[in-house]
C-alpha cells in the first residue's frame, strides 16, 4: 500500500487529495481482509501493533470461533418448558471484563495532563465520518459505538490543536504503551483502561476496519486526534494519532 | 493574513471529512456494525449490552456482550430485518393488543422477522428461532457470545451493512418470580410461556464510522501559510474532481 507523498508544496499537497478516494478504494479491501485475518494492516503505524505483538489478557481473538455446522437437531424445539429443557455445554467464550452501559462523564490521563471534566456527544454525519468536537478544550465521545467500558471499541475524539494553540489532546502522541486512562462514568464508576499501542496513519491511508471495526474482542478504548504535519493549503493535519487500549 | 489562514484551516476540517466517501463505496458487501443493546419499552428488563456484526461477504461474525438479564434461562436471540419493517426497536406504540406489555410479533413493524438466529451451536437460520436449547443461558445475567462463519443471504448481507438490522434478545420475568412463567403463553408457541419470547434487549446494528477525523486547527503547527496558494488551494478544493485535470496540467506545466 503506497503512502500519498507529503503535502509540503501546493502542487504535492492536491494528489492525495483528490486520490484519496481511489487510493483507499484500493486499500480498504486490503485492510478489511487483513483485520479479518487478524493479521495487522499494511498501512504504515508509527508504532508496531500491539494486537500482534503483545499478549491480550481477557481477550478470546485466538479462540477458534464455533463453526456454523448444521447439526441435526437443527430444527428441533422444546417439548416442554424451557426450564426443563437441559442446555448443553457449550465452549465459553471470554470476552474479559465488560461494564454495563453508562455514559461518560469525563476522561483522566495522567501521564500527559489531560483531565477533562465534561465529554462532548458526537454522532456521524450524513458520509457516516465522525466529526471532531466543535470545542477544543473537551473530548467527544462517539455515541452510536459502544459506552467506554462495553464490549467493542469505544471511540474518543479530541483536537490536538486550536487556531491558537493547544488542545484537550495536544500531548496525545506521547502515550506510551501501559499508560492509563480513566473514564469516570454515570453510574459511579470508573472504566479504567491501559494503553495498548499508540499509532500514526496518513489519514488518506486511515485503517477504519482497525480502529472502529469489530477487531477486538474485549472492551477497548480508541482514542484519537491529528498529528503530523499540518497542511495549510488543506486547513487540516495529514495524518490521525490513534491509541489504543483496553479495559482492565 | 492570519484571520484568512485561519478561517481556512477551519474549512478544511470540513472539506476532508469528505474524503472517506469512496472507502465506504469500496466494499459494499463488507462492514462492520454495532449496536446498543437496551432494553424493550414496557417489559420491565433492567439489562445492557452491546453487539458487533461483521460481514465479509455472505459470511456473518457475531460477538455480543450483555448483563442483567434473567439468569440461567435460556435467552433466544437473533437479528431481525424486514423490507416493510421500520428498521428500529418497537415503540409502546406497538403494543398494539394494549396489554401493558410488548410480545415479539408486535415488534414485527418496528424490527421485522428473523433473519439470523444467534444460536450456540448447530443451524443459524429462521427455522432455529424458538431452538431455546441452544441459545444462551447467561449465567449470572450475563451473556459472552460470539460466533463466525455464519453463512447469510446477500439480500441480509447487503441489510446488515446498510444498517438496517436489529439485535433483540428475548427473555423476560414480568412477575419477577425468578423464571419463565406465569399464565400468558408465547405468541409464537403456546407450548411456551410468553416471558421466554417476549423481547427483553434491542439494539439496531449501525454502521461504524468510517475513515479519518479531523481533530486539528493548525494553531501549533509551525509552517508558514502562503496566502495566494492557500487561496488557490481552496478554490481547487470546492472544484472537487475539477482539482485532478487542473493538477495533471500544473504538472504538466512544471515538466
Amino acid at each position: 500500500m503506497s503512502t500519498p507523498s507529503r503535502p509540503g508544496r501546493l502542487g504535492g499537497g492536491r494528489w492525495p487529495l483528490v486520490a484519496v478516494g481511489a487510493v483507499l478504494a484500493t486499500a480498504g479491501a486490503g485492510v478489511l481482509g487483513a483485520s479479518l485475518s487478524g493479521a495487522a494492516p499494511s498501512a504504515p503505524p508509527r508504532t508496531s501493533v500491539a494486537t500482534s505483538a503483545e499478549p491480550q489478557p481477557g481477550a478470546a481473538g485466538e479462540a477458534a470461533l464455533p463453526s456454523a455446522v448444521p447439526s441435526s437437531d437443527a430444527s428441533a424445539l422444546p417439548a416442554d418448558g424451557p426450564a426443563a429443557v437441559p442446555v448443553p455445554a457449550a465452549p465459553a467464550v471470554d470476552l474479559g471484563p465488560v461494564l454495563p452501559a453508562a455514559a461518560p462523564v469525563a476522561l483522566r490521563i495522567p501521564s500527559i495532563g489531560v483531565d477533562a471534566g465534561e465529554l462532548v456527544p458526537l454522532a456521524l454525519d450524513a458520509q457516516g465520518v465522525l466529526p471532531a468536537p466543535e470545542r477544543y478544550d473537551l473530548p467527544g465521545w462517539y455515541t452510536g459505538g459502544p459506552h467506554p467500558g462495553g464490549l467493542g471499541p469505544s471511540v474518543i475524539a479530541g483536537h490536538v490543536d486550536g487556531p491558537d494553540g493547544p488542545a484537550v489532546f495536544y500531548r496525545l502522541g506521547e502515550l506510551e504503551p501501559g499508560a492509563v486512562v480513566e473514564v469516570p462514568r454515570d453510574d459511579g464508576t470508573v472504566a479504567t483502561f491501559v494503553v495498548d499501542a499508540v499509532e500514526r496513519y496518513a489519514k488518506a491511508d486511515f485503517p477504519t476496519s482497525r480502529v472502529y471495526g469489530n477487531t477486538t474482542d474485549r472492551a477497548e478504548l480508541r482514542l484519537i486526534t491529528c498529528g503530523g504535519a499540518f497542511d495549510r493549503t488543506t486547513g487540516h493535519y495529514v495524518d490521525n494519532i490513534v491509541v489504543f487500549a483496553h479495559l482492565v | 493574513m492570519r484571520t484568512t489562514a485561519r478561517r481556512i484551516a477551519l474549512a478544511g476540517c470540513a472539506a476532508g471529512l469528505l474524503l472517506p466517501i469512496g472507502a465506504a463505496g469500496a466494499s459494499a458487501a463488507d462492514g462492520d456494525t454495532n449496536a446498543n443493546l437496551r432494553p424493550v419499552v414496557l417489559n420491565g428488563v433492567e439489562a445492557s449490552g452491546t453487539a458487533m456484526a461483521s460481514v465479509r461477504g455472505t459470511t456473518l461474525t457475531v460477538t455480543m456482550a450483555a448483563d442483567g438479564l434473567l439468569a440461567d434461562v435460556p435467552h433466544a436471540a437473533h437479528i431481525h430485518f424486514g423490507a416493510e419493517a421500520r428498521n428500529e426497536c418497537p415503540a409502546a406504540s406497538d403494543d398494539t393488543d394494549g396489554n401493558g406489555t410488548l410480545i415479539t410479533s408486535e415488534g414485527v413493524p418496528a424490527y421485522g422477522g428473523i433473519v439470523v438466529s444467534l444460536t450456540k451451536t448447530g443451524d443459524t437460520s429462521p427455522a432455529s428461532g424458538l431452538a431455546v436449547d441452544r441459545f444462551d443461558t447467561a449465567p449470572g445475567g450475563k451473556i459472552a457470545y460470539q460466533r463466525g462463519s455464519i453463512e447469510i443471504a446477500p439480500e441480509v448481507a447487503d441489510a446488515i451493512v446498510a444498517g438496517k438490522s436489529v439485535v433483540v434478545i428475548h427473555g423476560v420475568d414480568h412477575d419477577g418470580d425468578g423464571t419463565y412463567g406465569g399464565e400468558a403463553k408465547s405468541d409464537l408457541d403456546p407450548s411456551l410461556p410468553a416471558e421466554a419470547t417476549d423481547p427483553a434487549l434491542c439494539g439496531v446494528l449501525a454502521s461504524a464510522p468510517s475513515g479519518s477525523v479531523a481533530a486539528g486547527a493548525g494553531g501549533t503547527a509551525t509552517t508558514q501559510a502562503q496566502p495566494g496558494l492557500v487561496a488557490l488551494g481552496t478554490g481547487l478544493l470546492a472544484a472537487g474532481v475539477g482539482a485532478v485535470a487542473l493538477t495533471a496540467r500544473r504538472a504538466r506545466a512544471r515538466a
